[in-house]
């Protein structure tokens, strides 16, 4: 699996921008469990994607597979061994 | 770490560290508070609502509570004046998973001394207090607090349910007052082990919630201690202004004298008794200047009488807000008071509000001001 990072949580990865983890071939797990996953390693992505409760954080976009989780299964969206998770800072005004 | 822009302040200097909606900026100055250096902006595009510096004078620490719209809130330190800043990877202001609750923002972070010089209090969004014993790096709720049975009666004002205002007293190191936007005072005078509510006195012409009509919530806008008598805290609430002479247990309605009983901000004087300052804007549901006149109203009588203060402030078309952490004083003689407004002015006195000026016209809404004289 690949999480592919922007600059802004780039400080948190060593600088990298795409983190990449070995799975089981056969795993499936939630897009959530994948950040608590990756948070053994690299603690402040997890802490800046997921809120205090391990929900997406509101103005946080998170894509696996070129979908936005929003509009698949949220939290429960699944993810593989081969799935591209791509993390995008909301666009905002003001 | 977050490497940025150092001030270089002399023993004696006066700073002003300033929280807006797209970062901090710090204003450092001397005694004679002439001439303000700015630097910044620190956290650029991110929200400051709150900071705290810790005086030791062998390693004094600036702190700023930071909120990222993306990313969420921490605390972040500063050991070298502001060229370098850090917060750790996993955060330090957490909600408990069982509290269902999840950090919004951290309006106050108090140092208190009398609890030990390597603690900080924190109050937060949604309404919680949090405990740092190691200078601001990590904290721990209070859980008498978090789950207090009147929680389900509070109720978010427009700012959220924010826990604004800490006041740990200066005598007695086992009562602390806190000011929550809208539930009201709270108290605790055993350390934090429980909380009572301290309203009384304070009007509330609403009903309470549905699930508790006998529960009526204040909106408690900012409270602080008299100088010289720290049983007697002054509070400017969502509608009046009031005073307490016992500690919170009841309140006196001070505002006749004043042109509006609206306002967010209250400040004492540092070192005078019965001195106290609130900038009264027009209503409720229309938050600027009377009559577009910039005024700051003090009081030398623990709110007997008020007298305006406007020279130098803008006297017509003035039509900004001052938010409830905007407005403070310095330790100096004679004091100097700062305020910071939405519209991004942030104007000074160096004479205890007989006279202001701008110091700085353009700066994105301030959110929060603290001064701080360097040992």
């Amino acid at each position: 699996m690949r999480f592919h990072l922007p600059s802004a949580l780039r400080r948190w990865a060593g600088d990298k921008e795409i983190i990449e983890i070995s799975l089981p071939l056969d795993l499936r797990m939630t897009i959530v469990e994948a950040f608590e996953m990756l948070a053994r390693d690299y603690p402040g992505i997890r802490q800046r994607v997921l809120d205090d409760q391990g929900n997406l954080r509101r103005h946080v976009n998170v894509f696996v597979d070129g979908e936005n989780v929003r509009f698949m299964e949220g939290a429960a969206t699944q993810v593989t061994h081969d799935s591209e998770v791509r993390i995008y800072p909301a666009l905002s005004g003001g | 770490m977050e490497t940025a822009q150092r001030i270089t302040p002399q023993s004696g200097d006066l700073i002003l560290m300033v929280g807006t909606v797209k970062g901090a900026f710090i204003f450092r100055t001397d005694r004679s508070r002439r001439e303000f250096h700015i630097a910044g902006p620190y956290f650029k595009g991110m929200e400051v609502f709150s900071t705290a510096y810790l005086p030791d004078k062998n390693a004094p620490r600036m702190l700023m509570g930071v909120k990222s719209q993306h990313w969420g809130s921490t605390v972040n330190w500063s050991d070298d004046f502001g060229a370098s800043w850090q917060e750790p990877a996993d955060g330090n202001v957490k909600f408990p998973a069982a509290s269902n609750l999840s950090l919004n923002a951290i309006w106050a972070l108090e140092p208190a001394p009398l609890l030990g010089p390597e603690v900080v209090l924190a109050g937060v969004d949604p309404a919680a207090l949090y405990r740092s014993d190691d200078r601001g790096e990590t904290f721990h709720p209070n859980e008498a607090l978090l789950n207090h049975p009147e929680r389900p009666f509070w109720m978010p004002g427009f700012g959220g349910l924010c826990l604004h205002t800490v006041l740990p007293d200066p005598r007695d190191p086992k009562r602390i007052v806190i000011g929550i936007s809208s539930a009201g005072i709270y108290r605790s005078d055993d350390g934090g082990e429980s909380w009572t509510r301290r309203n009384t006195g304070i009007r509330m012409d609403d009903a309470g919630p549905p699930n508790a009509p006998h529960f009526r919530p204040q909106c408690a806008h900012k409270m602080r201690y008299d100088a010289k008598n720290p049983a007697r805290i002054y509070l400017q609430n969502h509608p009046g202004i009031y005073r307490s002479d016992d500690g919170g247990d009841s309140w006196i309605d001070i505002a006749p004298g004043l042109p509006s009983v609206f306002g967010f901000p209250m400040v004492a004087h540092p070192s005078c008794a019965d001195t106290a300052y609130v900038i009264p804007l027009t209503a409720d549901n229309f938050r600027v200047p009377i009559e577009g006149a910039a005024k700051v109203w003090r009081t030398r009588d623990a709110g007997a009488s008020w007298a305006p203060l406007g020279t130098g402030l803008p006297q017509h078309d003035a039509y900004f807000s001052v938010l409830r952490d905007a407005f403070i004083s310095d330790s100096l003689d004679p004091a100097g008071l700062y305020f910071g407004t939405r519209g991004g002015q942030l104007f000074a006195s160096a004479d205890e509000g007989e006279g202001w000026r701008s110091i700085a016209d353009w700066l994105p809404a301030v959110l929060c001001v603290k001064a701080q004289v360097i040992a």
